[in-house]
C-alpha cells in the first residue's frame, strides 16, 4: 500500500519538477511590484521599490 | 489370541450431579447462579452451604483454575486453514532469563481427523504451530528447512507451571524443556528437547485480530506489546520496492534534466558593461537601460552580473520593468571576492561573477533601472549585465531529488528500528553504540 | 469429540462438559447447573489429561498410498508413560502387509525391512545416526511402551506385556522408520510420513459433534 502512495508521490514530484521548469520557476527570490510608472525612465532616481499601494505618480524627485 | 489381554476400552461416562438447594430441594438455576461465593436459591432464597458438597467441588475447581485464565476459552471451536479445531488443552510455560521470569501461553487444537495444532502467545503474539514432518538441517547458528534459512533467535528453558485440559503426552507442572528457536519471518522453526525426546515445529505469526475472529471470540484481543521474534515486518517488504522505484524516478529525472536542456533557448537578449565612477557620479547613480524584448512563452530570466572585483564588493540594484504592463521585478545583487594567505596557505572567498533567476516573467517590452553602490574603497570600477532569457533551472531538480529520497530513507529507517527491535530480544542483541567506549579498561 | 457428555440427572437430557476437567454445565432444557463429581480435582491445573482413544481409523478402512489401495484388517494400540499411540495393520491389494502409524493423527507407513547388524536396544541414543536404503535416520525418539489393547488380524500370535523398546527415527525427507525390540532380534521397519489427505481415506469412524 504504501508502495502505491510512493509511485504517486515520485510522479507528482516528478510533474511538479517538469512544470516548474517549463514555466521557468526560480528558487531566487525576487519582490514584484505593480503599477511603475512610466516617468521612470525620464527620471530613474524617482523610482521607488515600494510602488505597491501607490496607484498614480505623487510627484517626486 | 492370549486370554488376559485387555480389550480396548471406551472411556468412562462423567458423572453429574444437579446443584440442588439442601432446604427445598429445588434445582440451582442459571438465573441466580454467578461469581458470587454465595450461592442463592430462587425458590425459597436460602443461601446454599459452602459445605454443600457440590458446591466445594465449583469452588475447588475455581481456586485451582484461578492462576491463568486461557484466552480462548477450553472447549471453543474455529475454522484454522480450512479445517475445524476445538481448543481441548492450555497450559502456561516460562523461562527465566537474566533474572526476568516470561510467561507465555500455549493452547492445544484437536481435529478428530487431521489431529493437532498449537497456538501460542506471548505479550499479544500469536503463532500458530504444527509439528515438523521433515527433520531441519542444522549449520552452526542457522537451521535449512523446506528450502528457507532460519536463523538463530534464542535458546532457553520452558517450564511448564499451569496445565488445564487435554494434551497427546501427559503434561505436569514442573515438566522443563529446552527450547531452540530459528526464525525467518513470518515463519519461527522451534526443537524442543525433553529428556530423550527431539521435536521440531514449524510456526507462523498471527495477529490477536485474526484469532479473535476465528473463534469468534468477545471484545478485543490483548495489545501486541514489543516486536516478536518471527513478527512480519511492516515495511521491511517495501524497502527494496522503494528503493527501486527511487532508481527509476531519478533515471526519469534525468530525462527531464536533459530534455529541458534542450528545450531551454538559453536566448541571449542584453549585454552591456558600465562604468562607475565616484567622482564624476555626484548624487543619484541610478539609470535606466534600452529596451530589450523577451520573446517565447513566460518563462525565466537570468542576469548575470560580472566585474573584477579584488577584495572589494559591488552591490547592484535591479529593477526589470515591463513597459508596457509596468509590473516590475525588483532585486539586488552583490558581487564580491576576497583573497589571501593565512596559515593554512591559500583563500579565497565569493566570486567576481553572480547570477540570479527571475521566475516566471511574461513576454514581452523591458527594461532595467540599475542603481550600482560600490565598495568606498573603489573609485572606478566597470560592470558588466548579461541577460539571458529561457533558462534551465537546476535547483529544482536538486529539490525534486531530495523529495523522492526522503521517503525512500525513512522506509528503509523504519525498517532498520523495527529489526532492531526484533533481535534486541533475542541472544544476539544488536550493538548498543551507547556501550562502545569505556568499556575496555580490562587489564 | 473430546467433550464429555452425559445425561440430565434432573431432566435425563443430553448435557456437554466444555472440556476433559470442565466441572461445571447447565442443563439446555431444565436450566438446571450440574456439578462433576467424577474429577481428580487435585490433578486440575497439575496434570493434562490425556484424550481418549481417537483415531479416525478402524478396521475395514480402506484407503490409497502410492497408488495402491490397501484396506485396515487390525489394530494394536500401544501405551507408554506420556500417552500412547495406533498401529494399524493393514493389507495391500498385492498382498503386502503393512503398518499404518497414527500417533497423535500423524500418519506413516511403513514395511518391515531386512536389514543386518541392527543395534542392541541398551545401544542407541537420540540423534545417533544409520543408513538404511541410502538413505541418513537419525534417532528421534525412544519410547518404553506395552500393548494396551489389539483387535481384528494380526500378523503374529504372542505378546507379553511388559515393557517393550520402540525407537522411531526420521530423515531430513520426510522418510520414517521404526526399531522394534519386541522379539529378541530387532525388526526394522522403514517408511514415511503421508498426510491424511493424501491417504484418500474411505469408511472412516464418525465422531459425535463432527
Amino acid at each position: 500500500m504504501f508502495r502505491k502512495f510512493y509511485l504517486l508521490f515520485g510522479f507528482l514530484t516528478l510533474a511538479t519538477a517538469a512544470y516548474g521548469e517549463y514555466r521557468g520557476w526560480s528558487l531566487d527570490s525576487t519582490t514584484q511590484i505593480k503599477n511603475v510608472p512610466r516617468s521612470v525612465r525620464d527620471n530613474p532616481g524617482s523610482y521607488r521599490a515600494i510602488y505597491v499601494g501607490y496607484h498614480h505618480y505623487t510627484g517626486g524627485k | 489370541m492370549s486370554a488376559g489381554t485387555p480389550p480396548l476400552s471406551t472411556p468412562s461416562k462423567p458423572q453429574a450431579k444437579g446443584l440442588n438447594c439442601p432446604k427445598c430441594g429445588a434445582a440451582i438455576t442459571l438465573r441466580t447462579f454467578g461469581q458470587a461465593e454465595t450461592v442463592v436459591c430462587g425458590s425459597c432464597h436460602s443461601i446454599l452451604d459452602a459445605k454443600d458438597p457440590n458446591l466445594a467441588i465449583l469452588q475447588q475447581f475455581d481456586a485451582a483454575t484461578r492462576i491463568s485464565k486461557p484466552l480462548i476459552p477450553l472447549g471453543t471451536r474455529g475454522k484454522l486453514r480450512g479445517t475445524d479445531y476445538e481448543v481441548i488443552g492450555f497450559q502456561r510455560r516460562h523461562s527465566k532469563i537474566e533474572g526476568i521470569t516470561y510467561y507465555w501461553h500455549e493452547y492445544l487444537l484437536f481435529n478428530p481427523y487431521k489431529g493437532f495444532r498449537y497456538l501460542s502467545e506471548y505479550n499479544g503474539h500469536w503463532n500458530d504451530i504444527s509439528v515438523c514432518k521433515q527433520l531441519p538441517v542444522v549449520e552452526f547458528a542457522a537451521a535449512n528447512y523446506l528450502g528457507e534459512v532460519y536463523k538463530h533467535f534464542q535458546s532457553s528453558d520452558a517450564n511448564t507451571d499451569f496445565v488445564l485440559g487435554e494434551f497427546p503426552w501427559q503434561v505436569r507442572v514442573g515438566e522443563h524443556a529446552v527450547v531452540t528457536d530459528f526464525v525467518h519471518p513470518p515463519r519461527v522453526l522451534s526443537s524442543e528437547k525433553m529428556d530423550k525426546e527431539v521435536t521440531w515445529s514449524i510456526g507462523e505469526y498471527m495477529y490477536g485480530r485474526e484469532i479473535w475472529e476465528i473463534f469468534k471470540l468477545p471484545g478485543a484481543p490483548p495489545e501486541a506489546i514489543g516486536v516478536y521474534e518471527n513478527q512480519p515486518s511492516p515495511v521491511t517488504t517495501n524497502v527494496r520496492d522503494i528503493w527501486i522505484a527511487f532508481a527509476a524516478f531519478v533515471f526519469l529525472l534525468l530525462l527531464l534534466m536533459a530534455g529541458f536542456d534542450m528545450l531551454a533557448k538559453k536566448d541571449p537578449v542584453f549585454d552591456q558593461t558600465y562604468t562607475f565612477n565616484r567622482a564624476l557620479a555626484k548624487g543619484e547613480q541610478s539609470f535606466v537601460t534600452d529596451v530589450f524584448e523577451l520573446t517565447g512563452r513566460t518563462s525565466d530570466v537570468e542576469i548575470k552580473t560580472s566585474a573584477p572585483v579584488d577584495n572589494h564588493w559591488i552591490y547592484v540594484n535591479y529593477a526589470l520593468i515591463n513597459q508596457d504592463t509596468e509590473h516590475a521585478w525588483d532585486l539586488g545583487r552583490e558581487v564580491s571576492y576576497y583573497h589571501g594567505y593565512d596559515s593554512d596557505g591559500h583563500w579565497s572567498e565569493g566570486k567576481q561573477s553572480d547570477t540570479v533567476v527571475i521566475s516566471s516573467v511574461p513576454s514581452g517590452h523591458y527594461f532595467l533601472r540599475i542603481e550600482p553602490e560600490v565598495d568606498p574603497l573603489v573609485p572606478v570600477i566597470s560592470y558588466t549585465v548579461e541577460i539571458r532569457r529561457d533558462v534551465p533551472v537546476f535547483g529544482i531538480y536538486g529539490l525534486a531529488f531530495l523529495a523522492l529520497l526522503v521517503p525512500a530513507l525513512i522506509i528503509s529507517w523504519r525498517a532498520y528500528v523495527f529489526e532492531r527491535s526484533r533481535w534486541s530480544e533475542s541472544d544476539h542483541p544488536p550493538m548498543d553504540f551507547s556501550n562502545l567506549s569505556g568499556n575496555s579498561e580490562d587489564a | 469429540m473430546t467433550q464429555p457428555f452425559a445425561n440430565c440427572p434432573n431432566c435425563g437430557a443430553k448435557i456437554v462438559f466444555r472440556w476433559s476437567s470442565s466441572v461445571q454445565t447447565v442443563c439446555e432444557y431444565c436450566k438446571s447447573i450440574l456439578v462433576r463429581t467424577d474429577v481428580d480435582l487435585k490433578k486440575v491445573g497439575q496434570v493434562a489429561d490425556l484424550p481418549p482413544d481417537s483415531s479416525p481409523i478402524q478396521v475395514n478402512t480402506e484407503g490409497m498410498y502410492r497408488n495402491k489401495s490397501f484396506v485396515v484388517v487390525g489394530r494394536i494400540l500401544y501405551e507408554y508413560d506420556q500417552g500412547g499411540w495406533n498401529e494399524w495393520h493393514v493389507m495391500m491389494n498385492d498382498g503386502k502387509s503393512a503398518w499404518l502409524s497414527d500417533a497423535q493423527n500423524e500418519y506413516a507407513i511403513s514395511f518391515s525391512a531386512n536389514a543386518q547388524n541392527l543395534p542392541a536396544a541398551s545401544r542407541v541414543q537420540v540423534g545417533q545416526q544409520f543408513t538404511w536404503s541410502n538413505e541418513r535416520y537419525t534417532v528421534s525418539v525412544i519410547t518404553p511402551a506395552h500393548y494396551r489393547g489389539v483387535e481384528g488380524e494380526l500378523p503374529f500370535q504372542y505378546w507379553d506385556k511388559t515393557d517393550v523398546t520402540f525407537v522411531d527415527l526420521r530423515t531430513e525427507s520426510g522418510k520414517f522408520a521404526t526399531l522394534d525390540y519386541s522379539d529378541p532380534e530387532p525388526v526394522l521397519y522403514l517408511g514415511e510420513f503421508v498426510e491424511f489427505d493424501d491417504l484418500k481415506l474411505k469408511n472412516l469412524r464418525s465422531f459425535e459433534g463432527w
